[in-house]
């Protein structure tokens, strides 16, 4: 039987060979190439709004890494692909908004919203990451622990905790998306940008605290030393003796922490809305596909190309296509999965 | 579970009874029950038959069916659609059908290098990316969605005879259901088969697994198109929340409560969520949440039986029966699936 | 573990048991519902003669709208529209002030002793055309409900319309669903919309732009769908027919949060901005806004549409929307008899939901469930020829609330539309703009383009009738 499938099959491996992948790789390449060289031409025309857009792409690269971070942590320890980590996001907002409105108190009557005080971020800030990180800690302890390995069905839970967690949302929280305010300016003239939102800076830097923080982590700490062995082995390091339950649930709150970091800052950025839960799901599934599962470079390097492709994309592209700009996400990933089928910086399981 | 000798007889007693249901059933019960599943069985189908012959669980099955459905409204004259073609309703099914396979290849050929939890994760992007692309592309996806796609003469109106919609349904469920069956025995089939259980070895037998793996989720998302172009028969229209997040998840659902390895569970799990969704509803308790009950349902589903209810009605007859038949026929995937699920 | 474990079959399997004993009990506990509902009925009909001889057909009337997706929060305010409707004119009685889901008792045909039942298995949707549909078919053949009120939005009011065409004996009434088209193009006769679509909500606004900001250049910002391109067209059209001009029209793609990109290349020198980002977008755009140009950069310079005059978006920007002028179909300010009997009916049914009477979820609903109250009252509770019922629907007019309102030969409302200022109380009214028809005078039809990122096209002259009545 074997050879009847050689005959059928076989024959046809000349087809898969390395001649088309290359072709593919220099096509892609090509509209690469052109891509930037719009770019290039569109930026030297108006070197302002090429500021401003590519500011606008880091800053959201910022939050897409925050996001993605404890996703691509999460995941790079223990093999836990968390669906629900769109909706720890949208929780983070949530519940950092309702505990923002009770401490400031609007006058119901009154127009105008009383401003925040940095006593009235902070707290609700503090309160939120800590209740998100918390819940991770709850569905990791609850769900997750005792079906440890079993990949796909921990991500079934998590998809069905996010289905529970979306509706729930719908029937409590608003239709509006709120806005949680802060206690810094609106916004700052910047050097050739001009005028720019002060908050979007602060997401960005805080982005960047997380990074290297993650990595000092990761480097410096038993923990990190852990973590960094558990993705490389997590049978040898549990075989070690380690007691690995407790780097797990570490991690898992963490992982949850950021993403709850990452829903407050989105929602004193944008807005806190009660749809965002599927986006940045999928936002951080695209980071860490392209910038390899559990390599926080990756997430990083991942977390700006998708910033970068959202700004430009609204902007540089013809009007006629501004609403495929999403097709350049599709090709984003093609492209890197034929390359590198684990990531610019993943390796195989 | 039941003798191999008898399989034959009660799959075709399940048939003729289900071809007769339209006499005694009301056009509603038809339409809105029964030929809703078959179409999401079919689109679950497509999923069961990557996760028990290929060991994959596919996120992109729906999005593939929305392509599908969406081409069709393109192509043949409909409000809301592209209406330059104006094709005639078979011509624009089949090149509908033709357009999901290329774009089913184009997805299969970078995620078929990948495996298990990755394989899931990447098929989601791309589901998504699918819905993302006509819901920003209103030229494609109509202002309103696609609304009042014709069906072909033959089938009438899906609204007057909904009997006419429900048996082509399930012709086409029998045939997917046969030919799911039938690929698995053959040497491709096999092959594809041995590349689950192990890649290595197959690579090291001569066999291109990168290209096997294409085709057969090629093979997947044919049966996504089928059941797309039956949608939009059926409906007679489709918007981009037709494959939004929810639908491929309650696809999931459904191929997890028919049990990830065993073809027939597509049915059995679309029409209990059919069921469920119809019904769920009129429970005070539930009252409009029934996402929030279809979430736990799932939840409980997942935690305590993987197997679904296939699974729970196999465990129960070996309890019963013991070990007096010899397990099931070969190229079956029987149980592997289960244990993509239950891991490893 | 493995699925032949037997702990975990014996476990699934009281799982599944639940799950079928808790489906039967749905079915059962919704046939034994129906069956003492048709009981009540029954006892009715006997006890009353007359009401029999009135009509052999008994009133089932439905409510479909959106209780998950992006509007699931406004559930309960369609709900207490639609219920306050029946409590205001059907002489019905709330089952529980505090909750509109629980319904309401008595409902009657005013000047009848005919019973209008009431399903209480709504219809839920999530903004999906293809649920809304199949929610429309589950009321209206499992149900047997054949008068409807629903949907909430465009493309579920399109969908149910082409719906309606082929349930001929059923009446159908439009939620809130704001699409030209759903009137305009599908024409179905048995479905008919009590309250302006999206286009009409913008009436008005053009001529302000034009005649008294002094307007002559604009540039359109919208979320890329058919609402926006709905409102957008409204605006447009007005603004062009009186000669200006529209230099750009901006489309960010739905589901946009971040729009700073967008508003970077907004151009200097234009005149104005007609802004129609909606829904979860507005905040999140006039934030982005103000966060480039300035705080008070909106007044006298942007425009809006429905979004921008919704009270809960006002609330949430405060002081950044002062002063910006904005289309409306409701005016909040207003304190004529019509505008206070209709928010007084609402505080007397459901207190709780009284500051929601500028609500457009609760005001569509309210207005639609009220026409077909009139119009069950014009046929005496018969509704046994349903083409009899839906002619004398035709012939409806509405007062109170956002009135008066009549419908067209589409079926679609011409009522009046205000424009609007935003301010600390909420809106104040500029100018209202009467007898708002859904053709502009003439601009729509049938036959020209749908709304969409191009149309209508800028073209000068036949302004709309009520355009020379809105100057300085």
């Amino acid at each position: 039987m074997a050879s009847g499938v050689d005959s059928t099959v076989g024959g046809l491996n000349g087809v898969m060979a390395r001649a088309p992948w290359r072709a593919g790789s220099i096509f892609l390449l090509a509209i690469l190439g052109l891509s930037l060289l719009g770019i290039g031409i569109q930026a030297a025309s108006d070197p302002t709004l090429f500021a401003q857009i590519t500011l606008n792409g880091l800053t959201l690269a910022g939050l897409y890494f925050i996001v993605a971070s404890g996703f691509t942590l999460i995941f790079g320890l223990m093999r836990v692909v968390n669906m629900a980590h769109g909706s720890f996001y949208m929780l983070g907002g949530i519940i950092a908004y309702l505990v923002q409105e009770r401490m400031l108190n609007p006058d119901p009557t009154s127009f105008a919203l009383p401003e925040a005080t940095v006593t009235s971020f902070v707290v609700p800030l503090v309160v939120s990451m800590l209740s998100i990180a918390l819940l991770g800690v709850v569905i990791q302890q609850v769900f997750l622990r005792w079906n440890q390995g079993q990949e796909l069905r921990q991500a079934l839970i998590t998809i069905a905790i996010s289905i529970i967690i979306a509706d729930q949302a719908v029937a409590h929280f608003g239709g509006i998306a709120k806005e949680i305010s802060v206690p810094v300016r609106k916004s700052i003239e910047l050097p050739i940008v001009g005028m720019f939102g002060t908050m979007r800076l602060v997401m960005l830097l805080v982005a960047i605290l997380v990074g290297v923080g993650l990595l000092l982590i990761i480097s410096r700490t038993r923990f990190g030393m852990i973590v960094r062995a558990g993705v490389d082995d997590r049978h040898m390091v549990s075989a070690l003796g380690v007691n690995i339950q407790r780097v797990f649930a570490a991690a898992f709150f963490l992982g949850a922490l950021l993403a709850g970091l990452a829903g407050v800052l989105g929602g004193a950025v944008n807005s806190v809305n009660k749809s965002d839960d599927g986006k940045f799901l999928l936002i951080s599934l695209v980071i860490v596909i392209v910038g390899g599962m559990g390599s926080l470079t990756g997430a990083a390097v991942g977390a700006v190309l998708l910033g970068l492709i959202d700004s430009y994309s609204d902007v540089y592209l013809p009007d006629a296509v501004t609403n495929y700009g999403v097709l350049l996400t599709f090709f984003l990933l093609v492209f890197v999965l034929a390359v590198r089928p684990y990531g610019l910086f993943g390796r195989a399981a | 579970m039941i003798p191999a000798r008898l399989h034959w007889p009660i799959g075709a007693v399940v048939v003729v009874v289900a071809a007769l249901l339209p006499i005694v059933m009301s056009d509603f019960t038809v339409s809105q029950i029964l030929t809703r599943s078959l179409i999401l069985g079919i689109a679950a189908a497509s999923l069961i038959f990557l996760a028990s012959l290929g060991g994959w669980v596919s996120l992109a099955q729906i999005g593939l069916y929305g392509v599908a459905g969406f081409a069709v409204g393109n192509l043949a004259q409909a409000d809301g659609g592209v209406k330059v073609f104006a094709m005639d309703m078979w011509l624009a099914a089949l090149l509908a059908i033709i357009v999901t396979v290329v774009i089913g290849l184009i997805i299969g050929v970078v995620a078929s290098r990948s495996e298990g939890i990755y394989f899931l994760m990447i098929t989601l992007a791309f589901g998504v990316i699918i819905r993302l692309l006509f819901e920003k592309a209103t030229d494609l996806s109509g202002f309103g969605g696609i609304n009042q796609i014709i069906q072909p003469e033959v089938l009438g109106s899906a609204q007057l005879q909904p009997e006419r919609i429900y048996w082509v349904c399930l012709v086409i469920s029998v045939l997917v259901y046969l030919g799911v069956r039938y690929f698995a025995r053959t040497p491709f089939g096999l092959a594809f088969q041995g590349i689950r259980d192990n890649a290595a070895r197959m690579k090291a037998l001569g066999y291109n697994v990168t290209l096997i793996r294409t085709i057969a989720f090629g093979i997947g998302a044919f049966v996504a198109a089928l059941a797309g172009v039956l949608n939009v028969w059926w409906n007679t229209q489709i918007s981009p929340g037709t494959i939004d997040i929810r639908p491929v998840i309650f696809l999931l659902m459904i191929a997890i409560i028919g049990g990830l390895y065993r073809i027939e569970g597509a049915w059995v799990g679309a029409l209990i969520y059919v069921i469920l969704d119809n019904r769920l509803r009129s429970i005070d308790l539930v009252g409009e949440r029934v996402a929030t009950a279809l979430g736990i349902i799932f939840l409980l589903i997942v935690l305590l039986s993987p197997g679904g209810v296939m699974g729970i009605l196999e465990s129960l007859s070996s309890r019963w029966r013991r070990s007096d038949e010899p397990d099931q026929p070969a190229g079956d995937g029987d149980g592997t699936a289960a244990a993509v699920v239950a891991g490893d | 573990m493995n699925v032949r474990d037997k702990r975990w079959g014996w476990l699934s399997a009281g799982l599944l048991i639940i799950i079928i004993g808790i489906v039967a009990a749905a079915c059962g506990g919704s046939d034994s519902s129906s069956s003492s509902a048709a009981d009540t009925a029954a006892a009715d009909t006997a006890a009353a003669d007359t009401a029999a001889a009135a009509g052999e057909k008994k009133i089932v009337m439905g409510f479909l709208s959106n209780c998950e997706g992006p509007f699931g929060p406004f559930w309960d305010a369609t709900l207490a529209g639609y219920y306050t409707a029946l409590v205001q004119f059907a002489g019905a009685t709330p089952v529980d002030p505090a909750d509109p889901k629980a319904g309401v008792t008595g409902a009657m045909v005013p000047g009848t002793d005919v019973a209008i039942e009431l399903n209480t298995n709504y219809g839920c949707s999530d903004d999906k055309a293809d649920k809304a549909l199949s929610e429309a078919k589950r009321l209206v053949e499992q149900e047997g409900v054949n008068i409807l009120i629903g949907p909430l939005s465009g493309d579920e009011g399109i969908a149910v319309a082409n719906y309606a065409k082929t349930q001929p004996d059923v009446t159908f009434l439009n939620g809130i669903s704001g699409a030209q088209d759903t009137t305009l193009k599908v024409q179905a006769p048995n479905f008919f919309r009590f309250f302006s679509d999206g286009a009409q909500w913008t009436a008005g606004l053009g001529a302000y732009a034009y005649n008294v900001l002094g307007w002559r250049n604009a540039v359109t910002i919208g979320d890329d769908y058919s609402f926006p391109y709905t409102q957008t067209a409204g605006f447009v059209s007005e603004f062009c027919s009186l000669g200006g001009k529209i230099d750009e029209r901006i489309w960010p793609a739905l589901g946009e949060t971040d729009y700073s990109s967008y508003i970077a290349k907004l151009p200097d020198n234009v005149d104005g901005f007609f802004l129609d980002v909606g829904g979860t977008g507005t905040v999140q755009f006039v934030n982005q806004f103000t966060e480039v140009n300035g705080n008070d950069s909106l007044q006298g310079k942007v425009m809006g549409g429905a979004f921008i005059s919704n009270p809960a978006i006002i609330k949430e920007l405060g002081a950044k929307v002062e002063g910006v002028v904005a289309g409306s179909a409701l005016p909040s300010d207003a304190t004529d008899a019509n505008w206070t009997a209709y928010s007084d009916a609402i505080k007397a049914a459901y207190p709780e939901m009284v500051g929601n009477a500028a609500n457009i979820f609760l005001a569509g609903y309210y207005n639609n469930a009220q026409a077909a109250i009139l119009g069950l009252q014009a046929v005496g509770g018969n509704i046994d020829d349903a083409a009899a019922f839906q002619a004398a629907l035709a012939g409806v007019e509405i007062a109170t609330g956002v009135g008066p309102v009549t419908v067209d030969a589409n079926r679609n409302a011409v009522g009046p539309n205000y424009v609007v200022e935003v301010n600390a109380m909420g809106t104040k009214t500029l100018f209202t703009v009467e007898g708002v028809d859904q053709s502009f005078g003439g601009a729509f039809s049938a036959d020209t383009p749908n709304p969409d990122r191009d149309n209508p096209e800028c073209v000068a002259g036949n302004p709309p009738p009520w355009a020379a009545s809105i100057t300085k």
